[in-house]
């Protein structure tokens, strides 16, 4: 069937030069794949949880009082365990209006430097992430709602979610350092 | 030094607007004048710093300086704090305010000094029922109607009446009461008029007078900044929020028949509740929401009892 | 350092890291997290992740990524493929048509959903490759739906709306109604344009085609029998049923905003299941895939650009900049001049939320004491930061864009929307000229104030 103009697939992650960060890159992105089908199942069963809310409400006259925050949940989930997947497709958009204009050893660093720094950030982030999941955990920290799920659980996701994220920058930051130069634009 | 209070209600100015955000441009200002300008303050209205729910936690790392906000948005953190909006247990301002000074706001105070926050204005506020169609007054009105409770307590009173507890954003019972996806909600006076449901309304059960729906909305700050401060500033501090409370109150009960006059001039239904009725609402309670409150630790068990004394 | 010059160095700080390429989302963390660190007490580091998760765990944000699936479900399938053939065999002799449905497509998804970003996914997703697929230049496709989709604010329902109104002690009901009139106008001038653009290009590609060279997509002359025609409306059906389903629910009382999104995405699943038999997990895997891809990039850019303006309220530099324009005592249409762009400037870095609750407080008084009904001041401002929308560095619906057709170069995007921003700037204009365009409609159905 051609669609004439449909998008190409998207390219698959790219693979480190170095055979050791294409090793750990290879199970990241198997990690990352796993975390993704996983987050496709949750996306669809909030659409069904919300309808299901409805349904009950007004076809049998039973709310319920979980919907809200168990959809919540399962998306705070996805976004945050697909974060790693989508940066593994450098999915995560910046602005490349210099890319162009730079020598291509300065560009080199400077792609370097971003990729340093948003690593740093996330480390710092998944960090503090932990801290507020144990503090949660450790508390027995709820909502506040009649249906008060614990807060450890959005809390963690959110930790692990930054931490893969933290490693993908970790392994692409590696890879700008080891792979051999390419006159091709990233 | 410049201390940050932060609340969620609608900012206005020294005289005009929401009464709780007037209540901390009186007290910034008192403070600083009586400081002599060592403290000042800078008031972050409408949740423009940080979302509600994130303020109690952030003033007990010492991240945020203050806040007014309703203690019992607190009780996932610290669930002895659902006692600030236990319906049915305080059913008049004076007896609200006489927590203050009674045990039982002496232990609450404790225990919040023990989470790394200190009360600094007692603040009580009466709240109603807005509804799309018929008023909600006796428990069995309530019966069949999907309503918004807005807090576990209160879910589980109308759980017991019979309701249909409905459970969405606040930014959504606009909406919500117009399609009549939801019939009723509950909330404070003034929040009635800030969320113009009287547009979508057609009855309003008030909370002048006599009331079983009493909110505990102090003024609060982060101990870690608190005990910071030199003596005779913390002495000030207290001393200007214990002298908010005449206003708190004056404008609460303003509130209170100010929302009436509102929803009576849309054209809705407005009812007042009568002290019998009070009692009935009080009944259920008792056996669900302060139950589940008492049976959470020992803390809760202690204050519900401590709290029963001042009926 | 006062909070004015604090201000400046964090927009300047902030350009710098976004130009030097560092994903959005990372980019608004590390200068946040850097002046928390320089000028904020070094508790509130501690505080850093609870702010963003409460920030984010709010369903009415959340709804996002279930109205890109719905639009994904529709975009990737077959039936956006239907949708856009039909409307292309009735549309095909008036220049543009395909342009003018995909804005009314936008309306209509708008009265739906109350976020911009997820109104342009949904209907871009489709309608983007659709109209190029025809011969629309990029830079224009881009342009319709980006700018299309900014109504997603401006027809009720509203997330932004919902929050001035709070705000700024209006009625809702009114706000909602006033945003109808100019949601109208931005239809009929973006329509207009449309049709002079697609236009010119035409003639353009003719031009190129008489000259030897290739011969585009919009020449082939193409010939639909009514019978054809006919034919192929059914193909609408579908949609048509969603669109119809999803508004019953919400305007019904049946489902509540949120539900409708969930709601919405599974009769989407339902429906392509039942009419193209996309139902088996490797079907439906591309369609979640770029849903998820989608929102994971868009709900971090959200979740941090809300962290950011945190510490931005913090350091006070929004508010100061409003005390510091009310403090001009300017005349009445100057103070709302220097207002709008000041709104204009802070639309570079904030999302439309954001700018609402940090400066509404500030600039609301003396724009009512200088005498601007505050209903109409909320449909001006909503248009003026549905511009911050679509220009960057912090454009939501840009980057929404830029992922569904990543092989548009971002300088095409922005010269694709341009002249729709010119648009809008007319549209204020109007506003300003004509204030009935808003509150004509409210004053009509609720009565004058
Ligand atoms: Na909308
Ligand atoms: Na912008």
């Amino acid at each position: 069937m051609s669609h004439g103009f449909e998008l190409k697939a998207a390219p698959g992650p790219a693979v480190p030069d170095n055979a050791a960060l294409a090793g750990a890159s290879g199970l990241l992105n198997k990690l990352n794949k796993a975390l993704l089908t996983l987050s496709m199942c949750a996306l669809i069963l909030t659409a069904l949880i919300l309808t299901y809310s409805v349904v009950s409400r007004y076809f049998f006259n039973a709310p319920t009082d979980w919907q809200d925050e168990a959809s919540v949940f399962m998306l705070v989930g996805v976004t945050f365990s697909c974060a790693a997947y989508v940066q593994s497709y450098r999915g995560h958009i910046g602005i490349e209006a210099l890319a162009g204009l730079l020598p291509a050893r300065v560009n080199a660093a400077r792609l370097f430097f971003v990729d340093l720094l948003s690593m740093l950030f996330c480390a710092f982030f998944s960090w503090k992430s932990w801290t507020l999941w144990h503090e949660a955990y450790v508390d027995g920290q709820t909502t506040t709602s009649t249906f008060a799920p614990p807060l450890w659980i959005p809390y963690g996701m959110m930790a692990l979610g930054m931490t893969l994220l933290t490693l993908q920058l970790l392994l692409q930051t590696a890879a700008r350092l080891s792979d051999k130069p390419t006159e091709t634009a990233p | 030094t410049t201390l940050k209070i932060s609340h969620q209600f609608p900012g206005g100015t020294l005289t005009e607007g929401d009464f709780r955000d007037r209540l901390t441009r009186m007290f910034a200002a008192e403070v600083e004048k009586r400081s002599k300008g060592a403290l000042k303050f800078a008031i972050y209205p409408g949740s423009s710093l940080m979302k509600t729910n994130a303020q109690f936690s952030a003033m007990r790392k010492g991240a945020l300086d203050l806040s007014l906000v309703p203690l019992s948005y607190a009780g996932g953190e610290v669930p002895e704090v659902n006692i600030g909006l236990m319906p049915g247990l305080v059913t008049s301002y004076e007896q609200g305010y006489s927590w203050k000074n009674a045990e039982v706001g002496k232990e609450l105070a404790r225990i919040l000094y023990d989470k790394g926050i200190v009360v600094v204005s007692w603040i009580w506020q009466a709240g109603g029922v807005a509804s799309r169609t018929k008023p909600v007054v006796e428990p069995e009105d309530a019966k069949g109607m999907k309503i918004r409770g807005g807090s576990r307590e209160m879910d589980l009173i109308l759980k017991a009446a019979g309701a249909a507890v409905v459970s969405l954003p606040s930014n959504e019972i606009y909406a919500a009461m117009q399609t009549g996806a939801m019939d009723a909600a509950l909330t404070s006076s003034t929040s009635l008029i800030s969320f113009r449901l009287e547009e979508v309304s057609k009855a309003l059960t008030t909370g002048r007078g006599n009331a079983y729906w009493f909110m505990f909305e102090p003024l609060m700050m982060s101990r870690a900044v608190f005990d910071k401060l030199p003596k005779d500033q913390q002495a000030t501090i207290l001393a200007v929020g214990a002298d908010m409370e005449t206003f708190a109150l004056k404008a609460a009960q303003e509130d209170d028949a100010q929302v009436a006059a509102v929803y009576q001039k849309s054209g809705a239904k407005v009812v007042d509740l009568n002290a019998a009725t009070v009692k009935r609402w009080q009944a259920i309670a008792r056996t669900t929401a302060w139950k589940d409150y008492g049976e959470k630790n020992e803390n809760c068990a202690k204050l519900l009892k401590l709290a029963e004394k001042t009926l | 350092m006062s909070e004015l010059t604090l201000g400046a160095l964090y927009g300047a700080v902030t350009l710098v890291v976004m130009f030097s390429g560092m994903p959005i989302a990372f980019a608004l963390g590390v200068v946040a997290t850097g002046f928390m660190y320089f000028f904020m007490p070094s508790s509130s580091l501690d505080t850093v992740t609870q702010n963003v998760y409460e920030e984010m765990a709010s369903i009415t944000l959340l709804s996002i990524p279930l109205f890109i699936m719905k639009g994904a479900a529709i975009g990737k399938s077959p039936a956006g493929r239907d949708l856009y053939g039909a409307i292309h065999a009735w549309l095909h002799k008036v220049p543009g048509g395909l342009g003018i449905a995909n804005v009314f497509a936008c309306a209509l998804f708008a009265a739906m959903a109350g976020s911009s970003p997820a109104t342009c996914s949904a209907i871009g997703s489709a309608g983007i490759p659709e109209m190029r697929k025809r011969g629309y230049s990029p830079g224009f496709a881009a342009g319709i739906i980006a700018a299309g989709g900014t109504l997603g604010i401006l027809l009720p329902p509203s997330i932004t709306m919902i929050l001035y109104a709070v705000a700024a002690e209006q009625s809702l009901g009114r706000l909602f109604l006033a945003g109808i009139g100019p949601g109208v106008l931005l239809v009929v001038l973006f329509a207009s344009y449309a049709v002079h653009r697609a236009r010119k290009e035409y003639k353009l590609a003719l031009d190129i085609y008489e000259k030897g060279g290739e011969k585009a997509a919009s020449l082939h002359d193409e010939h639909f029998t009514l019978a054809q025609k006919v034919e192929m409306l059914p193909r609408v059906l579908p949609f048509l049923v969603l669109l119809i389903g999803v508004m019953v629910a919400l305007y019904g009382g049946f489902a509540t905003p949120s539900e409708t999104a969930g709601l919405g995405a599974l009769l989407a699943l339902v429906l392509i299941a039942i009419v193209y038999r996309v139902w088996r997990p490797k079907d439906l895997a591309p369609i979640l895939t770029s849903t998820i891809k989608e929102s994971t990039m868009l709900l971090m850019i959200i979740g941090m650009s809300l962290f950011y303006s945190y510490v931005m309220s913090y350091l006070h530099i929004s508010q100061s900049a409003a005390s510091w324009v009310v403090g001009m005592h300017l005349s009445k249409w100057l103070l709302l001049a220097v207002i709008l762009l000041m709104v204009i400037v802070l639309g570079f870095f904030l999302p439309p939320v954001s700018i609402i609750l940090m400066t509404a407080p500030i600039i609301l008084p003396p724009l009512k004491a200088a005498g601007f009904d505050l209903i109409w001041f909320g449909i001006v401002m909503t248009v003026v930061m549905e511009m911050g929308l679509i220009h960057p560095p912090v454009g939501l619906n840009i980057f929404v864009i830029k992922n569904i057709a990543p092989d548009i170069p971002l300088k095409d995007v922005i010269w694709g929307v341009a002249p729709f921003v010119v648009l809008m700037f007319v549209a204020v204009i109007l506003l300003c000229l004509f204030p009935a365009i808003a509150t004509g409609l409210p004053d009509m159905m609720m009565g004058a104030k």
